[in-house]
């Protein structure tokens, strides 16, 4: 008679421990693993998973499905709520629009450069009075890969015009060819008509708003102390940039989107365009299976595109989604994810561990094209200050802007 | 008792999911979006929207997505969408080239543009002209590019083939679709502007003024032997006609494929036709999908017609593309066959475009073919007989006052109207000097008597043939509502004046006939007008006015 009231004290135990760690991980998910696994499945309703919207530019789309899957399955949780990523691409500059004017509030994001978020911490610090992003704080904004500006050609076409490498007058020699009335006929071969080159619309992207400051760069022949009055006081300068841009006859929105069409139409419709480095080879593959192939040359001066990640400082990010955006930040610039950047999608990786040119990697199997991990002989520009930045957007948007 | 308890559970559960089943017989609602398409891409589009509309897919509200879509000329839907008649939620012309006229006609009742941001392509195609493989030898190809000024000097030889040793083949036949309707029609009085002036790039307003400009356009229009409302209907008339109808029309790429496989594939007993991709320049048919920025899209509507767009960009649709001739946009799927010469065509081309024209400009180009365009010399014999009575006589006659205002002043035109009598209403002239006129006499048409639809019909044709001009097209429009009660002439005396006009081609005289009510006879009407290339149709009062529309569409 004594053992089985024993018993039933154990059984009514377990019982209560069950039903108190069910209870329990009903209101904090993260004792949900304590609970016994069917009975927790069959009884508890599924945690909410955080959710962590990023607003990112086009030109990561790939790498970033791609890597997500592999966030994701390592079943990350922050407080035992599973996160979860939601991607909604955009131009560079589409996104400071659409978070300053509030039409999409994120959680963490992710323009193709610096420039964007230099810019947004100005404009969201000038209307509510503090900054949404921070790109000092490298605890929530920092790069995560990293490609120079290129521009890219047909390898047909782009034999005939500058051969393997160009002159240090990169920019004003394509000046020249788009402006030759006689287009191709110049260089023997009328049949390709005019020459055609295009980059995405500055006010919306940033490889556009990029190919614009390094043009204007090139016109001066120097990699730094660019001031408005170059900009606004020069009819030579002035001239000479509109030509160029007059030249073009519709302005992509994104990068992505513009090195697509110039392989999907082939050469005639784009002999030459200015995208980034990992845009290009991108598309090195795809390209031969379309028109041929393609040559990349890179500008005499450099300029990055380095795609900071950064959590959105509003009011709208609550505590969780910092720390779960931290998480995936975190992911991104782990080697799995960066190595994922460098082989199959042609970024540069912030993680200098990783070898650019191994066997295997773009640089390894497209350097017929044109492609070189070393570009160090080539300066870097430098950023000028954000009030130069404006003028020239603004020069380009009263004047260029179609 | 623990049996109970069990019996319990088994019916508990089993109730639950009949629940469960019950839900999913309630049918979800219904979400309908419409598109409206330029037709050149119906044999790729239809099967796919019967694939997506089969497979129930849901709007993130649940509701189930419906796609309706109408082929249509890319121009003609546009300016249904500007005048209210048509409200989709979906456009996808043939090109882009029409967008900033599209914005700008829209903005003059609008704030905000009709096209914003910049629409996916659906598939690509380079405009090419279609010609006939062994014309197109003649001329050089493929060793010898070929372009649009070659095409002029062919329209304004007097000699035609003969030029080329081949007197057999008589004059050069061109075609190209109608500007004020379709995109290729656009396109072509685009290049032919281009090629006037010997420019690929930078035309201004003012370039239109040149009076070489005006010559040379009037010359190569003088070649076409009617217009038309969509490239894929003019296309399907050139391969069902042959050579001896059209020497060359203005087309996509992926029609030629299409032909090319139907011939190969034993469907079809034409000979072989190619592209030949100008050598001047051309333009891309790029099907870009417009999610129109109109008060009637809702944001449900918006949604599924986004996720529709996703489904037709995915790569198993975009494989499909190919097969029917098309250059995916999906730029990871390689160009291969059929995009190959066995089927016509060449990938390495087209090796340049030209410059895609202002909105104004593209406007006065408009106003200049109009201008240039080839005149038309029309009769139009119009069933008075006693069974006109009433609604048919009324809509008959409103709908032929629309048509006339659709004809240009320097059109020449001719209404006969036929009971047992042929009384001629106005004679063949220019529509110009006695627009007014004309109106007020049709207006006061009124139905009596017999119906001598044969003797009508010969009497119209033969006078055609000697009033008319054989420099412009000529065309009879035959509106019945009966059988032939009273002719002296039988109908094998009227085909048979038709078909001996055979030798003309893409040239004869055209008769088009409208069956006007269910007493008509259908097959009588299609036995005259089909041996001369014009196009018979069924018509009720209701349907009377789009039919006129449509004939309008080739002069």
């Amino acid at each position: 008679m004594y053992t089985p009231k024993i018993n039933w004290f154990l059984f009514v135990l377990f019982l209560a421990a069950t039903v108190g760690v069910l209870i329990a991980a009903m209101i904090s998910p993260s004792l949900r693993t304590l609970a016994y696994a069917p009975l927790r499945e069959a009884v508890l309703p599924p945690p909410e998973p955080i959710e962590v919207s990023v607003l990112y530019s086009t030109e990561k789309e790939a790498w970033l499905n791609e890597v997500i899957v592999d966030f994701e399955n390592t079943n990350p949780t922050i407080d035992g709520h599973p996160v979860k990523v939601k991607l909604e691409k955009m131009g560079s500059w589409e996104i400071n629009a659409a978070v300053l004017d509030g039409t999409r509030k994120p959680v963490i994001v992710s323009p193709a450069s610096s420039l964007q978020i230099v810019s947004l911490q100005d404009a969201s610090s000038a209307k509510f009075g503090k900054a949404l992003v921070n790109p000092a704080d490298t605890s929530v904004c920092h790069s995560v890969v990293r490609t120079p500006l290129v521009l890219v050609a047909w390898k047909e076409r782009a034999d005939v015009l500058w051969g393997t490498q160009p002159g240090k007058s990169l920019w004003k020699d394509l000046h020249d060819a788009l402006l030759n009335p006689q287009g191709w006929a110049a260089y023997n071969h009328p049949e390709w008509g005019y020459v055609k080159f295009g980059h995405t619309d500055p006010l919306k992207s940033n490889s556009g708003y990029m190919t614009i400051l390094l043009m204007t760069y090139g016109y001066y022949g120097n990699t730094s102390n660019l001031n408005a009055s170059d900009i606004l006081s020069n009819a030579d300068y002035q001239k000479w940039f509109l030509e160029t841009e007059g030249s073009i006859g519709q302005f992509e929105y994104s990068t992505g989107p513009l090195m697509e069409k110039m392989v999907a139409y082939g050469p005639s419709t784009f002999d030459i365009v200015a995208v980034y480095e990992a845009t290009a080879i991108e598309q090195a593959q795809n390209a031969v299976g379309r028109y041929g192939e393609l040559r990349v040359y890179y500008p005499p001066a450099s300029l990055w595109s380095d795609h900071p990640f950064c959590i959105v400082n509003g009011d709208w990010v609550t505590t969780q989604q910092n720390q779960a955006a931290k998480l995936f930040i975190n992911y991104l610039t782990s080697k799995p994810a960066q190595e994922i950047a460098l082989l199959k999608f042609g970024f540069r990786p912030m993680d200098k561990s990783i070898a650019l040119d191994q066997t295997g990697s773009p640089f390894d199997r497209y350097a017929a094209n044109g492609f070189r991990s070393d570009i160090s002989g080539n300066p870097d520009v430098e950023i000028p200050a954000g009030n130069v930045l404006n003028t020239l957007k603004d020069f380009w948007s009263r004047n260029a802007s179609k | 008792m623990k049996l109970r308890i069990l019996s319990i559970l088994i019916i508990l559960s089993l109730l639950l999911n009949a629940c469960n089943s019950i839900q999913n017989l309630i049918p979800s609602e219904k979400l309908t979006i419409s598109i409206v398409y330029g037709s050149e891409k119906q044999a790729w589009l239809d099967p796919l929207i019967k694939q997506y509309n089969d497979a129930n897919n849901k709007t993130s509200g649940g509701k189930i997505i419906v796609v309706q879509a109408t082929a249509m000329g890319s121009i003609e839907s546009v300016r249904g969408i500007i005048d209210g008649s048509i409200q989709p939620t979906v456009w996808s012309p043939a090109s882009s080239i029409y967008i900033p006229v599209a914005n700008s006609e829209w903005k003059k009742s609008h704030t905000d543009d009709l096209v914003t941001g910049t629409p996916k392509d659906l598939v690509l195609s380079p405009v090419v002209i279609a010609m006939w493989r062994p014309m197109a030898q003649a001329l050089g190809w493929p060793n010898k590019a070929i372009g649009w000024q070659d095409v002029a000097q062919l329209s304004t030889s007097k000699e035609g083939w003969a030029a080329y040793q081949h007197p057999e083949w008589g004059s050069f036949k061109f075609g190209h679709t109608h500007p004020n309707y379709s995109n290729s029609g656009i396109v072509s009085i685009i290049a032919e502007t281009y090629a006037g002036l010997n420019k690929q790039k930078g035309l201004t307003e003012n370039d239109l003024n040149s009076p070489d400009l005006k010559d040379f356009m009037a010359k190569v229009e003088s070649s076409v032997i009617h217009y038309g409302a969509s490239t894929g209907f003019f296309g399907d008339r050139m391969f069902e006609r042959g050579p001896s109808y059209l020497s060359a029309a203005v087309l996509y790429e992926n029609l030629i494929v299409a032909q090319e496989t139907k011939r190969i594939n034993g469907q079809s007993s034409q000979i072989p036709v190619v592209a030949i991709y100008p050598k001047e320049g051309t333009f891309w048919s790029n099907h870009p999908y417009v999610i129109l920025n109109t008060a009637w899209v809702t944001a449900e509507q918006k949604e599924a017609s986004q996720l529709f767009e996703t489904f037709l960009l995915d790569k198993p649709q975009q494989l499909k593309a190919l097969e029917y001739g098309f250059r995916p946009a999906d730029p990871s799927i390689p160009l291969t066959a059929p995009l190959d010469s066995e089927h016509g065509v060449d990938t390495t081309q087209p090796k340049t475009i030209l410059e895609l024209p202002s909105a104004p400009v593209i406007e006065g180009i408009q106003t200049l073919w109009r201008q240039e365009k080839k005149p038309v010399d029309l009769f139009v014999v119009m069933d008075i007989s006693g069974s006109m009575r009433g609604d048919k006589i009324t809509t008959a006659r409103d709908s032929l006052l629309k048509f006339i205002n659709k004809l240009d002043d320097r059109d020449r035109l001719r209404i006969d109207l036929f009971n047992d009598q042929i009384t001629t209403l106005t004679p063949l002239t220019a529509l110009g000097d006695k627009r007014q006129q004309v109106l007020d006499s049709v207006s006061g048409i009124f139905e009596q008597s017999n119906t001598s639809l044969y003797d009508a019909t010969l009497k119209a044709y033969e006078d055609l043939q000697t009033e008319g001009d054989p420099t412009h097209i000529r065309a009879i429009v035959i509106l019945s509502d009966g059988e032939d009660t009273s002719s002296a002439a039988t109908l094998d005396q009227v085909t048979t004046k038709i078909t001996g006009s055979e030798n003309e081609g893409g040239n004869a005289i055209k008769v088009f006939t409208i069956a006007f009510g269910s007493d008509a006879n259908a097959d009588i009407l299609k036995s005259i007008a089909e041996p001369s290339g014009g196009k018979q149709y069924d018509s009720s009062p209701e349907t009377i006015q789009k039919i006129y529309d449509d004939i309008a569409t080739f002069f």
